[in-house]
Order: structure tokens, then C-alpha cells, then sequence
């Protein structure tokens, strides 16, 4: 049994104006269980969207989305997601924000704690507990929303461009970071990108997308390459470059 | 350090003192006409007895009592629709109309009314600061929680939070510097509406006290109220300002 | 239904909500009046009160206290403005200007200022001067605030290079500070105006000497309901107007600024 399925998946956003955004045609994917699949494709494609609406934020025009065979309906604390700009709560400390979710389950005080200093410490933002979001950098405050995630422990982590606001340099870090989170607590990921080189590096199969409207273009599958050298890594990500490139020139 | 700070705010305050200097200069070789304005000396005299007399704490209290229950009342129940008329569109439809059209009338017409309706108790007073500071109130938390980003709601939610939880968890803390701000306007005009309520339509308080001595000439006594009431205006501002430092203490402040 | 998903209605239920919102509330309020549930002394009929209105504009009553209304609150609004912009343009550019008025506004904007009154009563007599000087000082602060931290945080390259081009201080003054801080100034003149409708109805409340706020009170010391209904509604469709327009100004004068054309 597949973890998700997605099931003639279409998304149409009304406009002011009299002809509606269609954001996503029609898309058909499943998503084995902790599968990591990311998602590249032109911007606008519709990649955010697909997320939300497995998140459960916007509503579908058409299909379904179903996890566990279970159709979506509503967010819920077994698909946690990471923006690009993070979204952090920033009137809660960094332990208030890993807090919320453990504090939204009922979970005692004492205990709370101690979980969220758990995450804390593994996204090795130990002594920032009681620090706010905004004297964080850009890269301490992506960890702060990863740790707050991770923290409820979802089955389904929704990833939407996480490294894309972050410097080169901590990007690299995190992507390392989350590798091995991920290799550590199975989870199904589904990571949007607009990198092709990381979603190569980090992910199982990559889908590339077509332009507005979205579809689905290719699948490709990296297990092959991800952990092997340098060169192989380059080669696949040129490769799915130039599938990426008849959709970027249209 | 301390002598430091101490000394600071004393300069910074020098300008006051020089205008109390020049007042008792001016009373002293009769440059003002006492009959249009009592001496300094005669003021705090005025002050003292009014204290030592138990006089003033009791319109002090009365007033403080109508002001805090009107204002504290207005800051939740307009908090409470405006966000309801942010967030949910037939609470928004109902009351557009009528916050438009309320909105700009001067809120101090409505005076006239709550003294048919309730007289000359604490109940009219309360009223005139509650309906008075209400529309700021609504406007204010309205426009704080509108512009909530649907990331921070959408993270709560998938973190486990209900629809309802989201709206005091994550949209009133994002409102708040907003709700906030409103509520140091509706401070200030609170206490305008109350001592105008209190001189028009009062047996008691700090403005039945300025209008009562100064109808019968007891200029003195009326300074002093006056001095009391700028007082407590600023101070309770002051106040206020602390208070909202460390509510919004999460935030860069704009100094 | 969802307080967090924005629920959209149709665009015919929202245009028809709108003024039905209203219209509900007024149809309500006299058919509760008529059908004798709420006493019309404490609440008089929304026709009872039109009528009542009408009536009274067409003696020229209700006209005559408007005007002098109007011009009370405009004419100590923009001497305050005038007053205001001056003074707060002094504190930003004179080290002495600013000593002596920082504080002063400190203590003085908060305060309620309305506890004055009894005082320029004293000076000024019952006339016209002492409502104009308290409308003046209610809205003076506000003006003096704004003034002060938008011509002090002007660009010091602007006005570098305004002087090297060999502009008089004088030309300098109006060609560069005032426009610069014209954003700023304006939205203290915005803060300042609603002030000054607010204190010219509480003043003439006071202080008799007609106008509409005189007229209200009197006519609730005579249990007049439906006057005093009058007058509101009079004042709230004055305050919207003048709003209004007030917008239009701000309109104009910032027409060159991005954030006006909201
Ligand atoms: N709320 C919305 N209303 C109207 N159009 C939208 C909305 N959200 C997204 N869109 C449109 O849908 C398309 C896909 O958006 P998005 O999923 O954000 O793209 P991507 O993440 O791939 O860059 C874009 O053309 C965008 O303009
Ligand atoms: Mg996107």
C-alpha cells in the first residue's frame, strides 16, 4: 500500500479577472512509504501548491490526494511542513515554538520539555532555548522550524524550498543534517526545490514538472546516484536539467 | 550609574520646572492677575489639603474606577469583533456598514444620549469611555489580524492546533502589536471622554471636581485637580508604554 | 463555519450584504419602536428622528449649529497644523528649540487635555477663543510629533547636496524639509483631525454657545430624545464628510508618494 497517493490532482485558483489560474492540471504520483521525492520544476508551476493541498491548507477543484487510502481533509499533525521563510511563531522563544505542537497534543509540562530539548539539541541550537526568532540568523531559524516539526513526530514531512532562503555554505550544512535525521527516523518526505543538484543529492526519485499548468514531466529515480561520487552527481543533475530546460524555454 | 540616569531625566524634565519658575515669578510681582490664576504655592497648598482630606483619593478612585472598567471593556470586546470581522466574512458583512458610517463621528456625541439612558451614575460614564475607545478598538485588532501571513496559521494547524485555538494562539498574538498600539490611543481618548463626561453629567470625580471649583470660583482647588488629572494622563501612559515593551518584547522595537 | 479559511461569498450576496447589514439594523430599529418593544423617549424611531431633522434644517436651526460647528473644529485644526509644523520644524533643527519642547510634548500629548477647558473658560471667556485654543491644544501635539521626527530624519545627502548647489537655508526649508517630511507630517494631521471634531463637540457641551454639541445637551436637559438623535446623526454624516475630504487633501499632496496610491 502506498503512503500517498495522488489521484488525478487538479487546482484551479478564481481570479478577479474572468479567466481562472489553473495551477495544477492534472497529476498522478504515488509516494512509497518513507520514500524521500523531490520536486523540481519552473517557478509557478504549481510545486507549493501541491503541497499545501496534500497539507490540507487549500482545497482541491478535482481528484483526490489520499494518505493511507485515507483521503485528505484539513491539516493535521501527521504531514508537517518547513517554508522558505521558516514561519516561525515570533513572539515564542525557540523552545516555545518546539513546544507548540507537543503542547497541542496535551503532553505534561515536564515532558514537553524534555522532547523539545531533544530536537533543540539535535538541530544543535543548544543554549538558544530561550532566544526569539528574530536575533537568529536565517539558517538557525530553518532549524528552529525543523525541530519544531520533527517535534510531533509526523509521518509525513512537506518540504517547500527549506534551503532555498539560506546561504550556500549553510545550506550544504543542513542538507547533511536533515540526510541524516531522515536516515535515522524514517519519515516520507516530499521536497520541493528549485536546485536540481540537491534534490539529486538528497532524494530517492525526483519529478520535474511542466510549466503552469502543472504536470508531471518525468520521474526519474536516484538511488543509483545519490550517495555515489561527485561526477555521478553532476551527471544526473545535468540530465535532469535538460528536461527541465524545454519546460524553462517555453 | 543610577546618579547618572537620575540626573538625565532631571535635565531632560528642566524645561517643566523653568515654566513652574516663571509661573511663581510671574504671580509674585503680579504679572498675572491672581483672580485668573493662582500662585504655585497656593496650587500645591490646594493639593495638600485636597490629599490630607481624603477628597481627592475618593474622586481619584471613582474616576479611576469608571475609566479602567469602560476602557478595559472596550480593548476585549473590540478586540473580539475585530477579529471576528477579519476572519469570518458574514461577521464582516454585518458590521461593515455599521463601523463605517460610526467610525468618523466624533465619539464624544454620544454623551448626550447616556445621560437619557443612564443618568447620572458610574453607569453613563463607563458607557461614554466603553462606546468611545470601542471603534478604535475594532479597527485597530481588524487590521492586525488581516494581515496575518497564512503560513503562520497553516504551520499552527498542521502542528496540531484546531480552527478555533488558531484564532487566540496565532492570530491575536499577531495582532497584538497592532490591538496594542489602539489600545495606547484609546488610553489617551478614554480619558478625554471621561473628564468631559465627568464636567457635564457627574456628582463626583476628577472632572465633576475641576468643573465644581472652578463654577464657584475656587480656582486654587481647580488648578490642583488639573495638575492631578495631566498627571495621572501621563503617568498612566508612561505605564502603559512598559507594559507594552515587554508584551511586544519578541519584536525590534522602533525606539 | 471556518473562522480561518476566508469563506467567500458570491459578489451579488456581498454588494446586497453590504447595504443590507444596514438596512436590516435601521428596519429593525423601527419596527421594535413602533411595535412599542423599546420606549421611544430612550430610543426615538429612525422616522421620528429624520423627520425631526428635516424639520429642523428647514428652520435653519440644525444648519446654523453645523456651520458653526465646521468651522470651530476646521479653523482650530488648521491652526494647530500651522502652529504645529512650525514648532515641530524648530525641534528638529534648533538644539534649544528641542530641549525646551521635547519634554513638553511628553507630558503633554498623553494628557487629557480636555481638563483645561475650565482654565481658558477663565482667560478666554465663553467665546469662540476659548474653544479655538482648545481645539488648538488637543490637536497641536500630534502635529508637533510628527513634524519633528519626519523633518529629522531627512536624508543628510538631500540636504548636502542641496547646499552645495548653493540653496539658501530658507529655499532649503521648503524646497527639501517640508516636502521630505510631507508623509509624515500628514499622517500626524491624520491622528490630529478626528481629535479636533471630538473636542469642538465636547467644548461646546461645556460651554453653550451653540454649535451642535451645544444643541445636543440642551436638548437633553429638555428630554428632547429626538434632537439629540438629530444631532448625532448630523454629526455622524459631518465626521464622514469631512473625512472624506480630509482624504482628498491627503490625496493631493501626496499624489508623487507610492503609498498614496492605495
Ligand atoms: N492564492 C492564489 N490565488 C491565485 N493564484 C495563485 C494562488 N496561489 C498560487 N497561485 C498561482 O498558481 C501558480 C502556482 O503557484 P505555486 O504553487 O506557488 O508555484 P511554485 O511553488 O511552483 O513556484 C502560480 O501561477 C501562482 O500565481
Ligand atoms: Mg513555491
Amino acid at each position: 500500500m502506498p503512503k500517498i497517493t495522488f489521484n488525478a490532482v487538479r487546482k484551479v485558483f478564481p481570479t478577479d479577472s474572468v479567466n481562472p489560474v489553473v495551477a495544477i492540471d492534472h497529476i498522478d504520483l504515488t509516494v512509497r512509504h518513507d520514500e524521500f521525492v523531490s520536486i523540481v520544476g519552473p517557478s509557478g508551476c504549481g510545486k507549493s501548491t501541491l503541497l499545501y493541498l496534500l497539507g490540507g491548507f487549500i482545497d482541491l477543484s478535482g481528484g483526490d490526494i489520499l494518505i493511507d487510502d485515507k483521503p485528505v481533509s484539513g491539516p493535521g499533525p501527521d504531514r508537517g511542513i518547513v517554508f522558505q521563510h521558516f514561519a516561525l511563531f515570533p513572539w515564542h522563544t525557540v523552545l516555545g515554538n518546539v513546544e507548540f505542537g507537543l503542547a497541542e497534543r496535551g503532553i505534561a509540562k515536564a515532558e514537553r520539555r524534555e522532547i523539545a530539548q531533544r530536537y533543540i539539541d539535535m538541530v544543535k541550537l543548544t543554549g538558544f532555548e530561550n532566544t526569539f526568532p528574530n536575533r537568529l540568523s536565517g539558517g538557525m531559524q530553518q532549524r528552529v522550524a525543523l525541530a519544531r516539526t520533527l517535534a510531533c513526530d509526523p509521518a509525513v514531512l512537506l518540504m517547500d524550498e527549506p534551503f532555498g532562503a539560506l546561504d550556500a555554505q549553510t545550506r550544504h550544512i543542513l542538507q547533511e543534517e536533515l540526510l541524516e535525521i531522515w536516515s535515522r527516523q524514517k519519515k516520507t518526505v516530499l521536497f520541493v526545490t528549485h536546485d536540481v543538484r540537491e534534490a539529486v543529492i538528497l532524494s530517492e526519485r525526483v519529478v520535474v514538472m511542466t510549466a503552469r499548468p502543472g504536470r508531471i514531466k518525468a520521474v526519474i529515480d536516484t538511488r543509483a546516484d545519490r550517495g555515489g561520487s561527485s561526477a555521478a552527481i553532476d551527471a544526473r543533475a545535468e540530465h535532469i536539467w535538460s528536461i527541465l530546460r524545454e519546460e524553462l524555454s517555453r | 550609574m543610577r546618579a547618572a540616569r537620575l540626573a538625565n531625566v532631571l535635565f531632560y524634565y528642566s524645561p517643566l520646572a523653568l515654566l513652574a519658575i516663571a509661573w511663581d515669578l510671574s504671580s509674585r510681582f503680579n504679572l498675572i492677575a491672581p483672580e485668573l490664576a493662582p500662585s504655585p504655592g497656593a496650587t500645591l497648598a490646594a493639593l495638600w489639603t485636597l490629599i490630607a482630606s481624603g477628597e481627592l483619593t475618593e474622586h481619584v478612585g471613582v474616576s479611576v474606577y469608571r475609566e479602567s472598567v469602560g476602557l478595559l471593556s472596550s480593548i476585549a470586546v473590540g478586540t473580539v469583533i475585530g477579529i471576528g470581522m477579519a476572519r469570518i466574512e458574514w461577521v464582516r458583512i454585518l458590521l461593515r456598514p455599521c463601523v463605517t458610517f460610526l467610525y468618523p463621528m466624533p465619539k464624544s456625541a454620544l454623551i448626550p444620549i447616556l445621560l437619557l439612558w443612564f443618568g447620572l451614575g458610574h453607569m453613563s460614564k463607563i458607557a461614554a469611555v466603553f462606546l468611545g475607545c470601542l471603534l478604535p478598538m475594532v479597527t485597530s485588532s481588524y487590521n492586525g489580524a488581516r494581515g496575518v501571513e497564512p503560513q503562520l496559521i497553516w504551520s499552527a494547524r498542521s502542528l496540531g492546533a484546531s480552527q478555533w485555538g488558531v484564532l487566540w494562539k496565532v492570530i491575536l498574538m499577531a495582532a497584538l502589536p497592532d490591538i496594542l498600539s489602539g489600545a495606547r490611543i484609546a488610553l489617551a481618548l478614554s480619558w478625554l471622554l471621561l473628564v468631559a463626561a465627568e464636567m457635564m453629567i457627574s456628582r463626583n470625580g476628577l472632572g465633576f471636581l475641576i468643573s465644581y471649583t472652578g463654577e464657584t470660583g475656587d480656582y486654587a482647588n481647580m488648578f490642583a485637580a488639573i495638575l492631578v488629572v495631566v498627571a495621572i494622563g501621563f503617568f498612566s501612559d508612561r505605564f502603559f508604554l512598559l507594559l507594552m515593551r515587554w508584551a511586544l518584547r519578541w519584536r525590534d522595537l522602533p525606539a | 463555519m471556518s473562522p480561518t479559511q476566508k469563506i467567500r461569498l458570491g459578489r451579488w450576496a456581498r454588494a446586497f450584504g453590504h447595504y443590507a447589514g444596514g438596512a436590516a439594523i435601521v428596519g429593525l430599529w423601527e419596527i421594535s419602536v413602533s411595535g412599542g418593544w423599546i420606549d421611544p423617549y430612550l430610543l426615538p424611531a429612525p422616522s421620528a428622528v429624520f423627520g425631526r431633522m428635516i424639520e429642523q434644517a428647514m428652520a435653519g436651526d440644525l444648519i446654523r449649529h453645523a456651520a458653526l460647528t465646521v468651522y470651530r473644529g476646521v479653523a482650530g485644526f488648521l491652526i494647530a497644523a500651522a502652529l504645529g509644523i512650525v514648532l515641530g520644524t524648530l525641534a528638529a533643527r534648533n538644539r534649544f528649540c528641542h530641549w525646551f519642547l521635547d519634554p513638553l510634548v511628553s507630558v503633554g500629548f498623553p494628557a487629557p487635555k480636555i481638563a483645561l477647558l475650565p482654565i481658558f473658560i477663565l482667560w478666554f471667556g465663553l467665546g469662540d477663543m476659548s474653544k479655538l485654543v482648545m481645539v488648538v491644544i488637543t490637536c497641536i501635539f500630534p502635529v508637533i510629533s510628527a513634524t519633528y521626527l519626519g523633518t529629522s530624519s531627512i536624508d543628510r545627502y538631500l540636504i548636502w547636496s542641496a547646499r552645495n548647489l548653493g540653496m539658501s537655508e530658507r529655499r532649503l526649508l521648503w524646497k527639501i524639509v517640508i516636502p521630505a517630511a510631507l508623509p509624515q507630517i500628514i499622517s500626524g494631521l491624520q491622528i490630529a483631525f478626528p481629535m479636533a471634531l471630538v473636542v469642538t463637540v465636547v467644548t461646546e457641551m461645556i460651554t453653550s454657545g451653540g454649535g451642535l454639541g451645544g444643541y445636543m445637551m440642551r436638548s437633553a436637559r429638555f428630554a428632547l430624545s429626538e434632537q439629540v438623535f438629530a444631532g448625532i446623526v448630523t454629526i455622524g454624516i459631518l465626521g464622514y464628510l469631512l473625512l472624506k475630504l480630509f482624504d482628498r487633501g491627503r490625496r493631493y499632496l501626496l499624489r508623487w508618494h507610492a503609498e498614496s496610491q492605495m
